[in-house]
C-alpha cells in the first residue's frame, strides 16, 4: 500500500522535478569534460596512456564539479514540511541525472582513442566515486546548513580537495596513479573504498533533520552564505 | 512664489567623485577582509605556509643556491591563486545570488566602481603572498651555506600569479554571471598545469611556454646566476600587465566608461604584450657564449683559493664554499699514506651549462692528473660523492682512470672516502646508486660513476665496522701495495686484516 503510494508520488514528481532540476551546471561541467577530450583528440590523435588518463580525470572532475550543484533547491524551506520525504525527492533527481551521466561517460570514453584508453572498468570506478562524492558533499551541505543553494561552496570545497589530494596523499594511499603503474590495482581498491564511503555519507545526509538546532553548523562559505538566508 | 538664491549653487560633482573613491575603498577593504577569511583561501595559505616550513630547511640539502631558491615556491602559489580565483568570483556574484543588485543600484557606487573595489580587494591577498614568498626566500638566504643571488623578478612571479588569477575571477564574474564558471575554469587551469608540467621543456628554453604564469625547468642542476638567463623581469612585467588588463576589462564589463579607463586598459595590454613578446625572444648570443665558456674552459671565469697545499677553483659565487671542500680533502688525505698524504690537488668546480636548464648533462671526467671535479650542489649525498672522487683521484691519479678501477684498489678508495665522515655506513648507502650496503653497485661521483663488486662491498663494510684507529696504520703501512694496479680484493683484505671475499673481482 505504502509502496504503491510512493510509486505514484514518484510518477507525479518526475516531470516537475525534471523541470526544476538545476540542469545548467551539470550540463556545463559535462560539456567542458567532452570539450577537453575532443580538443585533445584533435590536437593529438595518439596520446600517451598517462596523458589519456589525466585528460579523462580532468573530464571527470569537470563533470563532478557540475554535479555538486545538483542538490541546490531554492524551495527547500517551503518543501521541508510536505509529506513526500526529501530522500524520495532526491532519489527522483538522482534517477533523472544518472542515465544522462552514464551516457556522458560512455561518450567521454569513446572520445579517447582506443589504443591509449586506460582500463575502462577502473576509470569508470573512479568516475563513479568522484560523482557520488560530489553528490554526497552537496547532500551534506544541505543537511548541515540552512543554505538554499550551497552549490558554489560545495564545488569550491570539492575542487580544493581534488587539487590538494594528489599533492598530499602519501604514497601508500595513492589514488591518482598512471596506467601501468604497479600500484594500479591497490589504488582502485582504495577508489572502491571512496565510492562506498561516499554512498554511505550520501545516505546519511538524505533525511530532512527533525529540527534545526540554533547552533547548526554554520560554515562560512566562499560566497559568504554563512547566516540563515535573508531572502525568506 | 519665487525664491531668490543667495549665492550660486555649489557644484557637487567633485564631492560625488570623492565620495565614490572613499566608498570604493571602504568596499574594497571590507571585501578584502572577507576574501582573506574564506575557507578555501585560509586553507590554501595554511598549506602554503606548512609547505614552506616543511621544505625550506631541507631545500637543496641545506646549502641553497639563491638563484634557485627565488623560484622554489612559485608552483605551490598556483594553489593559492586558484582558491583566490574561485572565492573572489563568488564574492562578485554574491549581490546577484542574494538578489541585492537592485538595492546597490540606488547607492552611491555604480556597478563599475563596485567591480573596481572587488579588483582592489585582491591587493591584501597579493601582499600577504609576497610576504610569504619573501619569508621563504629570506629563510634560505640567511642560512650559513647559502650562495648566489636571487632575482626580484622571480620573487614577483608568485604574487603576480595570484593577482592574475584573482583578476581572472573578477572578470569571469562580470562576463558569465554563473557560479559554475569559476570552478570550471579552475579545472581547465589544473589540466593546463598537469599537461604542461608533464611535457618536457621541448627544444627551446624560451618560446611560447613562457606564456604560462609559472615556468618550471626540466633540469634540477644549479647554474651561476648569470648563466640562467631566465627572462624573469620581462615575465613579471607580462604577468603584471596581463593581470591589470583583466582587472580593467572587468571594470569595463561592469559598465565603466570614459577615455581614461580605455586608455589605461590599452596601456596595460601594451605592457602585457611588450613583456610577453620580449620574454619569448630566443636566448642571446652572449649568454650562449658565456655558457660555452663556463662549460669548456671554466678557468677563465673562476677564482682560485689555496687551503693547505691544494688549490680550489670555483665560480665567484661559490668561493665561500671552498672551505667545506677543503675540509673533506683534508680528511681524505690524512687517512692516506705515501705521497698521497701531501699530494697537492686542484679541486675545480665544473658545470655543463651548454643546454641551459633544459636538461641535465653528465660531466666528462677530467684527464688532468690530480684534478678533482666538484659540482654546484653541496650537502647531503654530494659530500660522500665528492669524498669518493677525491679518494679515487689520490689512488688512481686522475678521474678518467678512476672511472675504470676494477680491482682491490676500489676497497682503498671507498675506505679513504668514507672512514672520516660522521656516519660511514649511512654515507656508503647514500653514495651507492641503489642505496644498498651489500651486493655490487654503482658508486656515484661528480663525474662518471665507479663500480663496486659484491666482494669489495663486503670488505668495505667490514672495514667501516672496525674502529678507524685499527685500520689506519695498516693502510699507511701497506699504501704502496694497496694502490698498485691489478691488486686483488682478496690481497687487500688480507693486508688490512679482514676476511677475504670468496668471489674474484669481476666488473660488470
Amino acid at each position: 500500500m505504502r509502496v504503491s503510494r510512493q510509486a505514484r508520488a514518484i510518477r507525479q514528481l518526475l516531470l516537475p522535478a525534471a523541470r526544476a532540476l538545476p540542469w545548467r551546471a551539470p550540463a556545463a561541467g559535462a560539456g567542458l569534460g567532452l570539450l577537453i577530450l575532443a580538443v585533445a583528440r584533435i590536437v593529438d590523435s595518439d596520446p600517451a596512456p598517462w596523458l589519456a588518463a589525466v585528460l579523462l580525470r580532468c573530464a571527470i572532475l569537470a563533470d563532478a564539479v557540475g554535479l555538486a550543484f545538483l542538490m541546490d533547491d531554492p524551495a527547500r524551506h517551503t518543501t521541508a514540511t510536505v509529506p513526500t520525504r526529501r530522500a524520495l525527492r532526491t532519489a527522483v533527481r538522482l534517477a533523472l541525472i544518472t542515465p544522462v551521466t552514464a551516457l556522458w561517460w560512455t561518450a567521454a570514453l569513446l572520445l579517447v582513442p582506443s589504443q591509449a584508453r586506460p582500463p575502462a572498468g577502473a576509470l569508470t570506478l573512479e568516475a563513479a566515486a568522484a560523482c557520488v562524492l560530489a553528490l554526497a558533499a552537496g547532500a551534506a551541505a544541505v543537511r548541515l546548513t540552512d543554505a538554499l543553494a550551497p552549490g558554489p561552496s560545495v564545488a569550491a570545497a570539492f575542487l580544493f580537495t581534488a587539487v590538494v589530494a594528489p599533492l598530499l596523499l602519501p604514497d601508500r594511499w595513492a589514488l591518482f596513479v598512471a596506467p601501468g603503474d604497479a600500484r594500479w590495482e591497490a589504488a582502485h581498491q582504495r577508489w572502491a573504498g571512496v565510492l562506498v564511503g561516499a554512498v554511505l555519507l550520501w545516505g546519511m545526509c538524505l533525511p530532512e533533520p527533525v529540527r534545526r538546532r540554533p547552533g547548526a553548523l554554520r560554515v562560512r562559505s566562499p560566497s559568504g552564505t554563512s547566516d540563515p538566508s535573508r531572502t525568506w | 512664489m519665487t525664491a531668490v538664491l543667495d549665492g550660486a549653487p555649489v557644484a557637487t560633482r567633485d564631492a560625488g567623485r570623492r565620495s565614490s573613491w572613499a566608498a570604493a575603498l571602504a568596499l574594497a577593504l571590507f571585501e578584502a577582509r572577507r576574501l582573506l577569511l574564506t575557507l578555501p583561501v585560509l586553507l590554501a595559505f595554511a598549506l602554503y605556509v606548512g609547505w614552506i616550513v616543511w621544505r625550506t630547511p631541507d631545500f637543496q640539502d641545506g646549502y641553497p643556491a639563491l638563484q634557485d631558491a627565488d623560484r622554489a615556491g612559485q608552483t605551490t602559489l598556483l594553489l593559492v591563486g586558484m582558491a583566490v580565483l574561485v572565492c573572489v568570483n563568488q564574492a562578485v556574484l554574491r549581490a546577484k545570488r542574494r538578489d541585492t543588485e537592485r538595492h546597490f543600484a540606488v547607492l552611491v557606487l555604480p556597478r563599475s566602481w563596485r567591480t573596481a573595489a572587488h579588483a582592489l580587494s585582491l591587493v591584501p591577498v597579493v601582499l600577504l603572498t609576497a610576504v610569504c614568498a619573501l619569508a621563504q626566500f629570506g629563510w634560505s638566504a640567511l642560512r650559513s651555506g647559502a650562495v648566489g643571488s636571487g632575482s626580484p623578478g622571480e620573487l614577483l612571479v608568485g604574487p603576480l600569479t595570484v593577482l592574475l588569477f584573482g583578476a581572472l575571477g573578477v572578470l569571469l564574474a562580470r562576463l558569465v554571471a554563473s557560479p559554475i564558471a569559476a570552478p570550471l575554469i579552475t579545472v581547465l587551469l589544473v589540466l593546463m598545469l598537469f599537461v604542461a608540467g608533464g611535457f618536457p621543456a621541448g627544444d627551446g628554453e624560451r618560446g611560447l611556454r613562457w606564456l604560462a604564469p609559472v615556468v618550471t625547468e626540466a633540469s634540477s642542476q644549479t647554474l651561476p646566476a648569470a648563466l640562467l638567463d631566465r627572462p624573469a623581469a620581462w615575465h613579471a612585467l607580462y604577468l603584471a600587465g596581463f593581470a591589470l588588463t583583466l582587472a580593467l576589462l572587468a571594470v569595463l564589463a561592469g559598465g565603466g566608461r570614459g577615455w581614461m579607463l580605455t586608455a589605461a586598459t590599452a596601456g596595460a595590454a601594451a605592457l602585457a604584450v611588450t613583456g610577453g613578446v620580449l620574454q619569448c625572444a630566443p636566448v642571446g648570443a652572449d649568454t650562449k657564449a658565456a655558457r660555452e665558456r663556463a662549460s669548456v674552459s671554466p678557468e677563465k671565469d673562476q677564482t682560485c683559493v689555496r687551503h693547505g697545499s691544494s688549490t680550489y677553483c670555483a665560480f665567484p659565487e661559490w668561493t665561500a664554499r671552498t672551505e667545506s671542500w677543503a675540509d673533506v680533502v683534508h680528511d681524505v688525505q690524512s687517512s692516506a699514506g705515501g705521497t698521497a698524504r701531501t699530494q697537492p690537488l686542484v679541486v675545480r668546480q665544473r658545470i655543463d651549462a651548454r643546454h641551459g636548464l633544459t636538461g641535465d648533462a653528465a660531466l666528462e671526467p677530467s684527464m688532468t692528473p690530480h684534478q678533482v671535479t666538484v659540482g654546484t650542489a653541496w650537502g647531503g649525498n654530494r659530500v660522500p660523492e665528492f669524498s669518493a672522487a677525491v679518494a679515487a683521484v689520490l689512488v688512481a691519479g686522475d678521474e678518467k682512470a678512476a672511472g675504470s678501477l676494477c680491482d682491490g684498489r676500489m676497497v682503498t678508495v671507498m675506505w679513504l672516502a668514507l672512514n672520516r665522515l660522521p656516519d660511514p655506513m649511512t654515507s656508503l648507502r647514500d653514495v651507492r646508486l641503489d642505496d644498498s650496503v651489500s651486493g655490487s653497485a654503482i658508486v656515484l661521483s661528480p663525474t662518471n660513476p665507479m663500480s663496486m663488486t659484491a666482494g669489495q662491498t663486503d670488505v668495505v663494510r667490514e672495514l667501516l665496522g672496525r674502529p678507524a684507529g685499527e685500520i689506519a696504520p695498516r693502510v699507511t703501512a701497506h699504501w704502496a701495495e694497496l694502490t698498485t694496479p691489478k691488486v686483488t680484493t682478496a690481497r687487500v683484505a688480507k693486508l688490512l686484516g679482514v676476511a677475504a671475499p670468496k668471489a674474484a673481482d669481476r666488473c660488470e
